[in-house]
């Protein structure tokens, strides 16, 4: 049963291993996934400790709902104190890993210590065994998965890995499973390398028992309808996560030569459909892959149509693929995507720090801070398809000074490169930021400010404030399952009612990390998704416990409330530009250049912006500095925290 | 209208490898989540991005039939399938070793052999693919329809020929 | 059980509000509702002159691929020159 799926602590220090359940009432109070490794992260982490050291807990888990009979949950979250950052790290992924680690009868990992040499982890059917990886250790992220099933002989063995990038402690490295599916984000593949730790593989035969197996999938059959009938999914399904970028960059969202535009003009062979057109000559008509369960299959396969790397496989490229190798660096070739987005899959670098990284150099480059001389003669020059390649390669393997101060992430770097590089770079709490432009749109820059993470779309993004939906739609959709009777608008440039569209939102996405749910299945992109209502019915018939859409909020709630005591703990403050809710001063100085007339012109205003904000803390029940307020954490039933319950 | 009996089709192209299948058989055939449950197993060569799902063919010969020591499989014949008699059967894997397609499973926490029983004629895996690489059809238009697609592509080559 | 599952809820009430077969204009001061005709590769908005280019998803299912470039950048500098002129 999926509540009969347990939690384990591994010491790679010392080798113990201590397996416990997971009792219902720390399911009531935090479900699960993300929510659950907030509360074991604030529980196992002292304050201060070094985001690479063995105090550092590793903590990787499934949703709630992962391996039962609810669609597209097959979401794997890894969260730890971010080397990158110094702040919360947490990082999400699909594909198939954490399915099988829950068949393998696990939940929850809290790995600590260090290993004397690599190893990697082998959970398999309630057992757990530290293994050498001195025979992977190495290897590219697929290769290293491939070594791991020849090792113990099973095909069908799932694996996150991290990439030499990993091993060779690179700030931004990812973790990966399958050939695509990255849990990227705040450097979780550097935490994986700082502890020795290749990989943790899983092959798990167990039943998960459904509580009521039959209602379960008829609802399912119900939830698939509404999800794949939606417009955004249909045209993920033929276009995959591109589209997004496509349509953003129609209008002017999108971050062009770092932040110097809005836009990617006559961007014709880096759209969606052209991409989409090499997949289908390389690979036919059906093109498009899946994660575990799930029907919208958003992942494109190709074949890389030409060039040195000619007629090599991968997946992809997703829109942060799109962004980083096409738009910001304004390298505007389908082939230079295609064989970025292979490399960071290679290596296990996480392809949006990378491209916002290297664009951001390149910016750099134009004036005059870094010169040749620091880049060992390579023309670090906008359009430079070759050195934007290269320079991947560089920061995997921390090669040359601009390669090896990019590898330690963007603030680090900016203190290497000195003078005022920091001023350009677009990155908040020390991660960069999407390749999206938010200057047009306050919700979205109110959302990248207070990002738990650091600069993020997928923790609190209203995307679907950019839809200019009627009053009473937004209504409908940000008033349940808590009334809200303040102000909503329909204009996206607005900066009314925006506040509580991303605290809901914040909300909403916590609770589909928590469910183990993919985000492309609620309220990200498409106004008609599934939300807390259709999720107390999913929990109910697959686990047989009783949630109200209220409750589940309240969860989501309190373990955003967690992620954000974690990072006071650590140091974030209101209006600090490298640890706090504040944005690079270009949102408010620097108006957009390009798209659509009304979006020309427009920039963040600075004073409205901090209104936005105060706002958004009054709705989290934060005092004006950012801290929670006493009664919000006796209602939250967080007073008394760290309470060490799990 | 002569009944020819229905047969699941599998279109391996169009498998986008999700294994929605493989969770839904399951838990309609055992109330669990479970692909070593699952009637219908997805095969994957990942770094060709090749996807193939492999059932019971319900082959007219079929050997698990013929090799079964205490009969206990048999002809279903109002649904074209065969099936297995758990009362008969007493577990000795003979038609797992027989099974040209690996479609006779071994259940090692029940100890019991088991495969597709096209869910009594509502197979839940063609259900839910959305993608239509599963199909549950007439076997008399399984050909005709074969025909027809490759028949579309002569006259697409024809088409072409005629432009240049 | 508490849970009415028979009951819809708000995400399904608003599945009625798909419009296949339609988009809105790219132009966010515009948003005006596009319908191309099946198979059109351009579409050009009524209201604010803005053009697109149309891609299909399926035959009934259309999308923006694009701006024509050269036009809305157009429109849009005349639109900014008439702004700033003010």
């Amino acid at each position: 049963m999926a509540l009969k799926r347990k939690i384990a602590y591994i010491n790679l220090s010392t080798g113990e291993i201590d397996i416990k359940p997971i009792p219902v009432d720390i399911r009531k109070k935090f479900i699960g996934g993300r929510g659950l490794d907030a509360y074991l992260l604030y529980n196992h982490s002292k304050k201060g400790c070094d985001p690479l050291g063995p105090d550092n807990p590793l903590i990787v888990s499934g949703g709630f709902l992962t391996a039962t009979c609810a669609s597209a949950t097959a979401r794997t979250h890894i969260m730890a104190k971010s080397p990158l950052t110094g702040l919360l790290g947490s990082a999400n992924m699909g594909g198939f890993f954490a399915p099988e680690m829950a068949w393998a009868g696990f939940h929850h990992l809290v790995i600590k210590g260090k290993a004397k040499n690599p190893v990697y982890i082998y959970l398999h059917n309630g057992e757990i065994e530290i293994r050498d990886a001195k025979n992977i250790w190495g290897k590219t992220t697929t290769d290293s998965q491939w070594a791991i099933r020849d090792e113990l002989n099973d095909q069908e063995v799932k694996s996150m890995v991290c990439g030499p990038a990993g091993e060779n402690l690179v700030r931004i490295a990812n973790v990966m499973t399958g050939i695509k599916n990255a849990g990227g984000r705040s450097g979780m593949g550097c935490v994986m390398g700082s502890k020795n730790l290749k990989a943790v593989a899983a092959r798990g035969t167990m039943d998960i028992n459904i509580a009521y197996p039959m209602d379960a999938l008829e609802y399912n059959k119900r939830f698939i309808d509404q999800i794949t009938s939606a417009k955004v999914n249909k045209t993920q399904g033929t276009l995959g996560t591109p589209f997004i970028w496509g349509a953003t960059n129609s209008w002017g969202g999108i971050r062009t030569r770092n932040f110097q535009y809005n836009q990617c003009e006559y961007a014709d062979d880096i759209e969606p459909e052209r991409i989409d057109e090499i997949c289908e000559e390389t690979m036919g008509p059906y093109h498009m892959s899946g994660c575990f369960g799930c029907q919208v299959h958003c992942r494109a396969q190709y074949k890389i149509p030409s060039g040195p790397y000619k007629g090599v496989y991968d997946e992809g490229p997703e829109y942060t693929s799109q962004g980083a190798f096409g738009g910001e660096p304004d390298c505007k070739s389908a082939e230079t995507i295609l064989v970025g987005n292979h490399l960071v899959d290679q290596y296990g670098i996480d392809n949006l720090e990378a491209g916002s990284l290297i664009s951001w150099a390149m910016e750099l480059y134009e004036e005059g801070i870094i010169t040749n001389k620091d880049t060992d003669g390579l023309a670090l020059e906008f359009g430079n398809d070759e050195a934007l390649l290269e320079m991947v390669k560089r920061i995997a393997f921390r090669e040359g000074k601009v390669g090896n101060a990019l590898a330690d992430g963007g603030i680090a770097a900016s203190k290497i490169f000195g003078k005022n590089s920091f001023d350009f770079l677009i990155q908040v709490k020390g991660m960069s930021n999407l390749h999206s432009d938010e200057r047009a749109t306050p919700a979205l820059a109110l959302n990248i400010a207070t990002a738990s993470r650091g600069s993020d779309h997928l923790r609190s993004r209203p995307a679907i404030d950019l839809y200019h939906l009627p009053v009473d739609v937004l209504r409908k959709i940000y008033s349940n399952p808590i009334p809200y009777d303040g102000p909503l608008s329909s204009e996206h440039t607005e900066y009314i009612g925006k506040a509580w569209q991303v605290f809901w939102q914040e909300n909403c996405y916590m609770a589909v990390d928590c469910l183990g749910i993919c985000k492309y299945h609620t309220t990200f992109l498409g106004a008609t998704l599934p939300n807390f209502e259709d999720w107390t019915k999913v929990l109910y018939y697959n686990t047989g416990l009783e949630y109200t859409p209220e409750e589940i909020w309240d969860v989501a709630e309190r373990c955003n409330m967690l992620e954000r005591l974690f990072n006071l703990r650590e140091g974030l403050t209101r209006d600090d530009l490298e640890k706090g809710d504040m944005l690079n001063h270009r949102y408010f100085d620097e108006p957009c250049k390009r798209g659509a007339p009304d979006v020309i012109g427009k920039f963040i205003d600075k004073k409205k912006f901090k209104k936005m904000i105060d706002e958004f803390y009054e709705h989290k029940g934060l005092d004006k500095d950012g801290v929670p307020k006493p009664e919000t954490l006796k209602n939250l039933g967080l007073a008394n925290e760290p309470s060490k319950m799990i | 209208m002569e009944n020819e009996g229905k047969v699941l089709v599998i279109h391996p192209e169009k498998c986008t490898g999700c294994r929605l299948c493989e969770m839904v058989c399951a838990v309609r055939h055992d109330g669990a989540s479970n692909p070593a449950r699952s009637r219908i197993r997805v095969m994957k060569w990942e770094m060709e991005g090749m996807y193939i799902p492999v059932s019971c063919q319900q082959c007219q010969d079929a050997p698990c039939m013929n090799v079964c020591p205490v009969g206990a499989i048999s002809r279903n014949d109002e649904l074209d399938t065969v099936e297995i008699d758990q009362d008969k059967c007493i577990g000795c894997r003979t038609c797992v070793a027989v099974c040209p397609f690996g479609a006779m499973s071994f259940n090692t926490t029940d100890r019991k052999v088991f495969k597709c029983d096209l869910c009594d004629g509502d197979p839940q895996c063609v259900r839910f693919c959305e993608v239509g690489c599963l199909e549950y059809i007439d076997a008399g238009d399984v050909s005709i329809l074969k025909n027809k697609e490759a028949a579309a592509k002569l006259m697409i080559a024809n088409q072409k020929a005629t432009m240049l | 059980m508490a849970i009415d599952v028979s009951k819809q809820s708000g995400a399904e009430s608003l599945r009625k509000t798909r419009t296949y077969g339609k988009f809105r204009c790219h132009n966010p001061s515009c948003m005006g509702r596009l319908e191309p005709k099946p198979g059109d590769k351009l579409v050009k908005c009524p209201v604010c002159k803005s053009e697109f280019r149309v891609a299909w998803i399926r035959p009934d299912f259309p999308r923006i691929r694009g701006p024509v470039w050269d036009v809305n950048k157009k429109l849009a500098q005349e639109a900014v020159a008439k702004r700033e002129g003010k």
